[in-house]
């Protein structure tokens, strides 16, 4: 497993308290989980995506990503509808594991509610948060 | 809780950055930073090696091990002889039926037994055996789990990194599952056994002591052998449907205790041989097996006895079928899934024999579930994935073992990729393309129906009478009168006749219009007498094969002729050649000889043992090891004889061997391959001390495709007994209808071979010789003993490099050049065959000379070692010899054979 100083926590996103990311593009925002969770997970053979054009509250259950050993559930970072999914998933799974921010994406969200997105961590705070599970 | 132990590997765990878990008691690799999809794969198609010293292992030993043993293991230990046959698995059962553990039992050497037993289930077995092994005088029970280090290599490069490692390769293990050996690797003594949780048609696992394991670790990792942890022995095991105690034995979700025979390994696994006696468990098991044999005939009126097994579910839908989840069918619960997982795999090309993987890998989820006995193959299900209802299907298995080097997935709704043939892909070797088309297709013709065949048969025949260079050397061309011949009235007719006591063992004839066939044998059987040198022969078996067939059904009525109203007696002891060395089907217990040789009861297999050969030349009989095996075994019947044949068998040492001890063996010759080189320049088995001969009458021979069998008893001996029990067992016996037509060729050509066998037996070994030395020197690796120029007879045999014998047999066809590949003695089965084997007698006979056979050694080198494709060359070699030798040209008869072949 990495360790905190080896896990990449880009700027760009924000974080939840599940290990979500979300990322503004536009009038939506994307959706994944961050590279501890995926490490944590270890390699992920079957992503359960959130269903198009449906709606979920902040923190709801909207999916869920198995590896081999365990399964671990998605949580909306924020709420809104489902505007896309990342149907590459389906067939390449591993791009979980290996571009979590990037290509291993996992939804496109219609927030309800923009500034909602105020309330999740920065990578800074997210850090933090990491550094505090470690002791 | 106990802190978790470690094994002597636990440094290079961590420092190769694996993600450690305590599992069973010890702190052990999940897996490694590359994770378990890549190690899973990685064990797939290239070698894994595992670090399981958690597991405990105990040494079993004394005068009271066997006895022990037998008591508290389910399985015959006493089926572990060594070699072929070392190691074997086993369940510890408890009096009710159920599992304590199952474990594995080795034996590498004589007195003393090795049982490897879960991690999680070490102190209760240990406490329960020692407890038991109080009832046992001599018995001594050690726990080396401490002492000992174990790994697992597996995977279709394991067997290249074991023989690069071992400085001592004779003591490798014979290429068979669960046979043992041992090695000296990196100056540590290992021992090896053919043994393996994944799966894999090739795999080994290494025991040595803790003190050289880092090291040992260190050089098979070198070699390429990619750590793998336990995440993938657990996607491996599962996609192999392999057990795991705690799943699929012990208790299960209820909390009831798990029959043994609910999983369908138990059948191997458990023994009631009587020579077991009484052990821990017996009358449960025998009445759980009573079930099993019942249900698996679709029999439920014992299903009570066990009412659930385990069947591998495939899921079809989108989910993960994980262990606990509920399986319905129908609506109904009928069980649930006891271990379930998204597993990888590589998915193979649909190239029949010489598939390989290809591609980006995919993931497949794939179970074992628990599920009420009434469940069959098939059956449609439906999984609770967390609330969920997804699809899902029982399958018979997820992975095939038996085309090694690689483990095969198969993939539930896998569709062969049609081609356009006219018959289904199943059947069609050929891949790349249809076979080059000579004849030009008429405009509209259909591509089947009697048109379509005359066409393809004229294609066929012109390219593989005239245009191919055949070198299988089973095969032969027969004469033009010999195949005129054959289509004459005779064929198609009926002639069953039988010797009658009661006109004194006149032949009598049950239909009228016999007599032209009737004279036929009899002269046929002449022929033979004179060819072979025997007092009798027997004509009428249409193959080797049926040759062999009847004379074992012969012995079986031979042995039982003083109690003809018991049961009778199978054959009680057999020696041959091993299938591995060269035997062929038609002797083995695999083949022919499978209904008429006894099981031998302390291994419960057939009771076959084989020729040991010479660690040099496996080709080769090793003559005093096989005189103290056969004062050993006392076989009823021994078979020499085999169909990748290089050098004349040992018939007159083992005679003398025989008449020196008064040992009561029939001696059999099978001459299948080498019938038509019978003679000074070969052998002669009857004149060497053979008491029988069969032979297939178109390898080395010249005729039709038909048998033949031989015998040296004289009527007052005592053993003509068995000889006029192989004139019953030929007819009424194997044939009815015995293919009249064929016998009057086959006469022809008996005619052909006395006449013309001095130089034509001459010429086959010089040509063969000389194509042996010629390949050799090319370059290619040739078997057999150099010094006697490698054959001593029609064969020659090239390893062409480990499994590559397929491919390179298909390459050399597109060239027109027809062999077979041949597995080697090295070899785990025809998948991984890494030779071809060739034969000069056909071309010989179509003129070909030494000089020709220079030339034709040179062209195989271009296509086996350079990868060219010289069809052209090919062909213009064989172009010049159209014409068969050694056969009556019937110039002085051409007006009786004109008007023959207006007749028929």
């Amino acid at each position: 497993m990495k360790e905190i100083s080896q896990l990449a926590t880009p700027s760009d996103v924000r974080y939840t308290l599940d290990h979500e990311w979300a990322r503004v593009e536009g009038d939506i925002i994307r959706i994944g989980v961050t590279d501890y969770a995926q490490d944590r997970l270890g390699d992920i053979v079957f992503v359960e995506a959130p269903r198009m054009g449906k709606k979920y509250a902040k923190g709801e259950e909207c999916g869920a990503l198995e590896s081999v050993k365990a399964v671990g559930e998605v949580y909306a970072p924020v709420g809104g509808e489902i505007a896309g999914v990342n149907v590459t998933l389906e067939g390449s799974p591993g791009l979980v594991n290996s571009a979590p921010y990037t290509d291993g994406w996992i939804a496109e969200v219609k927030p309800v509610d923009p500034t909602e997105m105020d309330g999740l961590m920065t990578s800074e705070q997210y850090i933090e948060m990491l550094k505090g599970f470690k002791e | 809780m106990e802190k978790p132990q470690r094994t002597v590997l636990y440094d290079r765990h961590k420092a190769l950055g694996a993600r450690m878990v305590e599992f069973g008691g010890w702190e052990m690799p999940l897996e490694y930073p590359s994770g378990v999809v890549e190690e899973h794969l990685g064990v797939r198609s290239k070698a894994g090696v595992f670090d399981v010293s958690h597991m405990g292992r105990f040494r079993i030993r004394g005068a009271g091990a066997l006895r022990f043993v037998q008591h508290v293991l389910s399985n015959n230990a006493e089926a572990l002889d060594l070699a072929p046959t070392g190691a074997q698995y086993t369940l510890i059962t408890s009096k009710t039926g159920g599992a304590i553990d199952d474990a594995f039992l080795y034996r590498f050497v004589e007195d003393e037994y090795l049982l490897v037993v879960n991690a999680a289930n070490r102190k209760k077995d240990w406490e329960y055996l020692q407890f038991h092994a109080g009832s046992f005088a001599g018995v001594e029970l050690v726990d080396l789990t401490y002492d000992m280090a174990m790994f697992a290599l597996q995977g279709p490069k394991s067997r290249k990194i074991i023989e690069a490692l071992a400085q001592d390769r004779p003591g490798l293990p014979e290429p068979y599952r669960n046979s043992v050996g041992f090695a000296s690797i990196g100056g540590a003594r290992v021992m090896i056994s053919r043994t393996g949780y994944t799966g894999e048609p090739l795999g080994f696992e290494l025991f040595v002591p803790g003190a050289d394991a880092p090291r040992l670790w260190d050089l098979l990792t070198e070699k390429g052998a990619v750590p793998a942890g336990l995440a993938a022995r657990d996607t491996l095991r599962l996609e192999a449907s392999l057990p795991l105690y705690g799943h699929e034995f012990g208790i299960d979700r209820q909390g009831r205790e798990i029959p043994c025979f609910a999983f369908p390994i138990a059948k191997w696994a458990v023994s009631f041989s009587p020579l077991k006696v009484d052990f821990v468990g017996r009358l449960a098991l025998k009445k759980q097996f009573a079930a099993y044999s019942k249900i698996i005939a679709r029999d439920y009126s014992s299903i009570s006895d066990l009412p659930r097994m385990f069947k591998c579910v495939a899921v079809t839908g989108r989910g993960i079928a994980r262990a606990g989840a509920g399986v319905l069918k129908d609506g109904k619960p009928v069980g649930y899934i006891s271990s379930g997982t998204m597993v990888p795999y590589r998915p193979f090309e649909d190239k029949g024999l010489i598939s390989r993987q290809a591609g980006e890998h995919k993931f497949r989820a794939i179970s074992l579930a628990f599920l009420d006995s009434y469940v069959i193959e098939d059956d449609r299900v439906v999984v609770d994935i967390r609330g969920k209802p997804v699809d899902a299907v029982v399958v018979e298995y997820h992975l095939r073992s038996d085309a090694p080097p690689y483990g095969h997935p198969i993939v539930s709704g896998h569709k062969i990729p049609e081609l356009p043939f006219t018959c289904p892909r199943r059947f069609c070797k050929r891949v790349e393309s249809a076979p080059p088309s000579t004849l030009p297709e008429p405009a509209g013709a259909p591509a089947i129906g009697p048109g379509a065949l005359v066409r393809k048969a004229v294609e066929n025949t012109r390219w593989r009478r005239h245009e191919c260079i055949n070198l299988i050397p089973s095969e032969m061309t027969p004469s033009p009168m010999v195949r005129l011949l054959s289509i004459t009235d005779p064929a198609f007719r009926y002639a069953e006749h039988k010797g009658a006591k009661a006109f004194y063992d006149t032949e009598i004839f049950y239909y009228q219009g016999t007599d032209f066939i009737a004279e036929v044998e009899w002269l046929l059987e002449e022929e033979f007498r004179t060819y072979l040198g025997c007092v009798e022969a027997e004509t009428r078996v249409i193959s080797g094969q049926m040759a062999n067939v009847t004379l074992f059904s012969a012995m079986v009525d031979y042995i039982n002729r003083a109690d003809r109203r018991s049961e009778p007696h199978r054959i009680r002891s057999v020696m041959n050649n091993h299938i591995g060395k060269g035997g062929h089907l038609s002797a083995q217990p695999m083949g022919a000889l499978r209904d008429f040789v006894a099981r031998d009861p302390h291994t419960e297999r057939p009771a076959v043992v084989n020729f040991p050969v010479l660690p040099e030349n496996p080709y080769k009989i090793d003559v005093p090891a096989a005189c103290e095996l056969i004062d050993s075994c006392r076989p009823q019947l021994i078979i020499f004889g085999k169909s990748v044949i290089l050098h004349p068998e040992p018939i007159a040492q083992i005679r003398k061997y025989l008449d020196e001890e008064r040992i009561d063996s029939v001696v059999m010759y099978d001459a299948a391959h080498v019938l038509g080189l019978i003679g000074p320049y070969f052998q002669s088995p009857f004149a060497e001390g053979a008491d029988l001969v069969t032979g297939s009458t178109h390898k080395t021979f010249f005729g039709t495709q038909r048998g033949v069998i031989a015998s040296r008893f004289e009527e007052r001996e005592e053993k003509y007994e068995l000889w006029e029990a192989v004139r019953r067992r030929a007819f009424p016996g194997a044939v009815s209808n015995h293919h009249p037509g064929t016998l009057v060729g086959l006469l022809m050509a008996a005619y052909e071979m006395n006449f013309f066998k001095d130089h034509y037996q001459r010429k086959v070994i010089a040509n063969a010789k000389t194509f042996a030395r010629a390949l050799k020197d090319l370059g290619l690796e040739v078997a057999g003993d150099p010094d006697i120029g490698f054959t001593e007879t029609h064969q020659v045999v090239a390893n062409v490099g480990y499994a590559r014998g397929p491919e390179v047999a298909q390459r050399l066809e597109a060239n027109n050049i027809i062999c077979n590949y041949q597995a080697l003695p090295s070899d785990e089965g025809f998948s991984a065959a890494s030779g071809i084997r060739m034969g000069v007698a056909e071309m010989t006979r179509f003129g070909m000379e030494e000089k020709d056979f220079l030339v034709l050694a040179g062209l195989i080198k271009e296509i086996v070692v350079d990868g060219q494709n010289p069809l052209d060359e090919v062909k213009a070699l064989r172009a010049p010899f159209g014409e068969l030798r050694f056969c009556f040209a019937g110039k002085e008869h051409a007006d009786l054979l004109e008007s023959l072949r207006n007749l028929v």
